[in-house]
């Protein structure tokens, strides 16, 4: 309650004094247009994430953007096809990247291990399947340094389920009365214009999910990063 | 002393090679040329700097003053390894000699003064000396005078030609009162006294050391130093414990420089973290060779900021680099030893908080560089903007052994590119580009296959993509792109034009044709 004549309350400042958080409760922060897909309304460390789907790659980035901040480190395994120009687009700072091409599948458990001890996030897209004693370890001790293990294969080749998937799907697209409704992608039509904006519906289910969370952003949106959906 | 001046700064001869950089690439100081980095001039040519050529501009700035600059790329192996000829002559001279960098050596004169007789006699000699090595290549000039940034800047200052410059002992603040204060190179320390107006060396030593402690800390501290003409870091008398030194024993002995480059570098870490545990910083460091024949070359190397581990493992490679070319030894080399010969305590850097910035950098270093040893120097890479045209060409990917991933890398932003690139397919890029692109299949609305004329028109609509003997019904398109790629080069010529695609299932892709074959090059993911 505010007595009267007190100069009003330093917001700033109450967040600086306030009780310290503990790392086991600090959440990576989410783009806020997808913080309904979380049940903390952020990615605790430690957790595990497949991203599936149209748009699957585009939604990793985003949430990297986000989670990252400033100063968090990524690291990208095994994933060549990754193209960095769309991370940096949508808001990845590329000075904190560090990218392994393709680890020989005999060091593949070894190299993931080492990552997950540095860096804030974890990117993998396992070339085969990843053997259940490796997958549990690599997995606690994702849990125990606080590291976001992210499936680029929406966990495929992964024996354990992980904590949150996400799906991204779009409308199907089709002609109606001679002309194109495209659900998914707006500003491209019949040999003119750019792909421009895409509207995609995400489903997030998993053990950690609570029950299925579901949001429709545009991803890319007009200017080229995550955008809200308007209802037409 | 001779004087009755208490005084820190250590009498020192400087020997200057100006515009080496330039003078590596063996282009004579005649003719207009300048080195750069990431587009800026860092050196150039007195010719260039006639014509308005300065250091900082842009290559298009540049070009625009001078429209025949010779336009070269750094290369600090190279300026590295021919500077140390120089180096070697000055040994003849006396065994303390210390190399900042290349184009850059200085040495205590004390005894080699009092052998030679005198100061003028010394710098005279190592005149004589060092002229016959260049070859006429470039210049070097000769400065002695109380420290090492005294001596450098009378180098600096003093006009071509003119010999030897000698400053009397206690002539040093003398000397700098008057000079800029940005001579001091430091620019964010230098703006703020700018705008305190403290142009000049002489205003900023007249302050209290006190004041300048409380106000600008430690790196103050040492600027004030070298204001009034004393050593930056006064001498700690502690000598370094000898267990501090790292060794490497090779066997069998190495004869390449990669190998020797790449001990070098692990044996740099572990100094390093020698010195961290002991709290102290390195900036001068003895860098030992021994060859198979006994042969031992021993050379000094000065960092004016405390030395990085990757500082330090350049240093090495240079210094190995430079012997191995040389003539001089072809036995190979059986022992590298790093000894810290100048500590001082480790005040300089502040951690964040939490475990700041930097430390977070240095715990990246490491996870790197193990998984270096672990899968070759060149499978651990990071990113950099280039131009390009393709969907994935704006970034490319270097090893990171090269990058120092501490410091702040203006290359990695998107704006680091100005120059518009035509034909470049418009934002968004496709989130998956293909390494190894599968050929595909494009049919019109009439089932032939869809072909892209050297005007760069399509042969019919396309209606159809056959993706792994699936076909999908392109609902919507865009395109195509002609890009015409190094039409200057036979061999590198490439025709290709691009399309966009929607299908079916709400997918998009980026088709790219070339010599009639058409492959699906990536996707928006």
């Amino acid at each position: 309650m505010a007595l009267p004549g007190a100069p009003p309350l330093d917001l700033a400042l109450i967040e600086q004094i306030a009780p310290l958080t503990l790392t086991g409760e600090r959440l990576l922060a989410v783009p806020s247009l997808l913080e309904s897909l979380f049940i903390w309304g952020g990615i605790p460390p430690g957790w595990s994430i497949g991203v599936a789907g149209n748009g699957a790659w585009s939604m990793a980035m985003a949430i990297w953007a986000e989670a990252l901040g400033a100063e968090g480190w990524i690291a990208i395994v095994g994933a060549p096809d990754v193209n960095l120009v769309t991370a940096a687009e949508l808001g990845v700072r590329l000075d904190r990247v560090v990218v392994i091409e393709t680890p020989p599948t005999k060091v593949w458990t070894t190299v993931v291990g080492a990552l997950i001890e540095a860096f804030d996030i974890v990117a993998i897209a396992p070339g085969g399947p990843v053997g259940l004693r490796d997958a549990r370890r690599l997995s606690a001790r994702a849990r125990e340094q606080g590291a976001v293990l992210f499936h680029l294969d929406g966990a495929r080749s992964w024996p354990t389920a992980v904590d949150l998937t996400l799906t991204g799907s779009t409308q199907k697209a089709g002609w109606q009365g001679g002309s194109w409704q495209g659900g998914s992608w707006q500003g491209v039509g019949d040999g003119h214009g750019h792909l421009r904006a895409r509207c995609l519906r995400i489903d997030a289910v998993g053990r950690r999910a609570g029950r299925t969370r579901s949001t429709t952003v545009l991803l890319p949106g007009p200017d080229g990063v995550l955008a809200p959906f308007v209802e037409p | 002393m001779t004087t009755g001046r208490r005084t820190t700064a250590l009498r020192t001869a400087v020997v200057w090679c100006p515009d080496w950089p330039v003078v590596a690439w063996g282009v004579p100081l005649s003719e207009p040329a300048a080195v750069f980095v990431a587009n800026r001039v860092v050196a150039c040519s007195p010719a260039a700097r006639q014509e308005g050529v300065a250091v900082g501009q842009r290559r298009r700035e540049a070009q625009s003053r001078c429209s025949d600059v010779a336009v070269l790329d750094r290369d600090v192996d190279r300026e590295a390894r021919l500077f140390e000829p120089v180096a070697v002559a000055l040994d003849a001279l006396t065994p303390r000699i210390e190399v900042t960098g290349p184009g850059l050596v200085g040495f205590p004169t004390r005894g080699p003064s009092r052998f030679f007789g005198g100061d003028h006699a010394l710098a005279a000699r190592v005149l004589e000396v060092v002229t016959p090595v260049l070859a006429g290549r470039g210049e070097a000039r000769v400065a002695l005078a109380d420290g090492v940034f005294t001596a450098r800047l009378v180098a600096r200052t003093e006009e071509a030609g003119r010999g030897p410059v000698v400053l009397p002992v206690g002539a040093s603040p003398g000397f700098l009162a008057d000079l800029s204060i940005e001579h001091l190179e430091q620019p964010e320390l230098t703006s703020v006294l700018i705008r305190l107006g403290l142009t000049t060396l002489g205003s900023f030593a007249g302050l209290e050391a006190g004041d300048i402690s409380g106000r600008f800390g430690v790196e103050g501290l040492r600027a004030h130093r070298l204001a009034r003409g004393e050593d930056g870091h006064p001498p700690d008398l502690r000598r370094p414990a000898p267990d501090l030194a790292v060794t490497w024993q090779f066997d069998p002995p190495a004869d390449r420089v990669e190998t020797c480059a790449f001990v070098a570098k692990a044996l740099a870490d572990e100094l390093h973290l020698c010195l961290e545990a002991e709290g102290l910083a390195c900036v001068r460091i003895a860098i030992e060779v021994e060859t198979e024949q006994g042969e031992q070359h021993v050379r000094l190397w000065r960092h004016e900021g405390a030395l990085s581990a990757s500082a330090l493992a350049d240093r090495a490679r240079w210094q190995l680099d430079g012997w191995l070319h040389t003539a001089r030894s072809k036995s190979g080399v059986v022992r590298l030893t790093l000894v810290p010969d100048e500590v001082i305590p480790a005040s300089g850097r502040q951690l964040g908080f939490w475990g700041g910035r930097a430390e977070r950098a240095d715990g990246i270093t490491r996870t790197v560089a193990r998984l270096q040893g672990l899968l070759g120097s060149e499978a651990v890479s990071v990113p950099e903007c280039r131009g390009g045209r393709g969907p994935g060409d704006q970034v490319i990917l270097l090893p990171a052994a090269a990058i120092d991933l501490g410091a702040e890398r203006a290359a990695t932003a998107t704006a680091w590119v100005t120059e518009p690139w035509p034909g470049r397919i418009p934002p968004p890029s496709p989130a998956r580009v293909r390494i190894d692109p599968p050929s595909i299949e494009v049919v019109d609305t009439v089932g032939r296959s869809v072909a892209v004329s050297g005007r760069g028109e399509l042969s019919g609509i396309p209606a159809l993509v056959g993706i792994e003997r699936r076909r999908h019904r392109i609902m919507a398109w865009a395109g195509p792109w002609p890009a015409d790629e190094r039409w200057w080069d036979a061999a590198e010529h490439r025709r290709r034009a691009r399309l966009q695609v929607v299908l079916e299932d709400g997918s998009a892709h980026l088709l790219v044709v070339e010599q009639g074959i058409w492959y699906l090059e990536a996707t928006y993911d």
